[in-house]
């Protein structure tokens, strides 16, 4: 069955979070949780003496950071809200470390149809920026959900 | 754990695979950790409810194992940006195996980058999920 895509909502921010300061402990656990062993993301101790002059956080740390709202309230008429997560693009910016206030501003970045063997599929692309407290870019995190 | 020379690496290199099996703990505490407080992490009796075959992983757990292939490759080593498309539900207590290939290299003022295809595949060798990755390695 053919679907309307409304695709007024591209560009619109649906989420603006500032997150408590991030701890060590926070950075320690994540990477711990999938068996990181860099010591620049396991290593306090470590890390001081290497390039970054301290801890910082794993690569794929910013996917944990929990914005209020997960998608927007208001989605495109004939899309349910149970979604399933076809992909991720994650583009790494500046270091995030222990202290860091993070902010994280998401927004629907691109809404489109796919129709293959198993029928229609509505695609889209929620995109979320992480700045740090002086303004710069820690991720830029892409997420695809799918709806069938 | 050395830092790799960019000439030292060529296209059509292969990193170091990942093989590993994770369990039901592991991946509850991956969602814990990650903040994603979803059912169908954490149990097979909520996923079931959900309509699933039983707990599943989350795609950014596979995607985390997917970094861990360079961190784990070359001291130094940088991501700048990864990539992983979901193609079918990885499970817990199932043999997977992670592995890289290089595509692509460039050096420029900015720096020396690789460009790499990445791949999580079952015992039987079914892509579960696929991705790039580009990288910086110093000097």
């Amino acid at each position: 069955m053919s679907r309307t895509i409304d695709r007024s909502m591209v560009g619109e921010e649906f989420d603006h979070t500032e997150f408590p300061r991030i701890t060590e402990a926070q950075i320690l656990a994540y990477a711990a949780s999938y068996g990181e062993t860099d010591p620049r993301y396991t290593d306090p101790a470590a890390a001081a003496r290497g390039p970054d002059g301290g801890l910082i956080a794993p690569p794929t740390f910013a996917v944990s950071l929990r914005g209020r709202h997960f998608m927007p309230r208001e989605l495109p008429r004939n899309i349910g809200r149970n979604g399933f997560d076809a992909g991720k693009d994650i583009e790494i910016g500046v270091p995030i470390r222990p202290g860091d206030v993070l902010t994280a501003s998401s927004t629907v970045h691109d809404i489109y149809e796919k129709t293959g063997r198993s029928g229609t599929m509505t695609f889209i692309v929620f995109r979320t920026t992480v700045t740090n407290q002086r303004g710069e870019t820690a991720a830029v995190v892409d997420q695809k959900m799918m709806f069938r | 754990m050395s830092a790799l020379s960019f000439d030292a690496v060529d296209v059509g290199d292969e990193l170091p695979q990942l093989e590993l099996t994770l369990s039901g703990e592991q991946v509850r505490g991956y969602a814990q950790a990650a903040d994603m407080p979803g059912g169908r992490f954490m149990s097979d009796e909520a996923a079931k409810a959900e309509g699933l075959p039983g707990q599943i992983v989350p795609g950014n757990l596979s995607v985390a194992l997917f970094s861990r292939l360079f961190t784990g490759w070359s001291a130094g080593v940088r991501l700048k940006r990864i990539s992983a498309t979901f193609r079918a539900l990885v499970r817990p207590n199932v043999p997977l195996r992670i592995s890289a290939v290089v595509t692509e290299k460039h050096a420029s003022d900015h720096g020396n980058f690789l460009e790499c295809d990445l791949v999580l595949e079952n015992a039987e060798g079914e892509r579960l999920v696929t991705g790039t990755a580009s990288v910086e390695l110093p000097g």
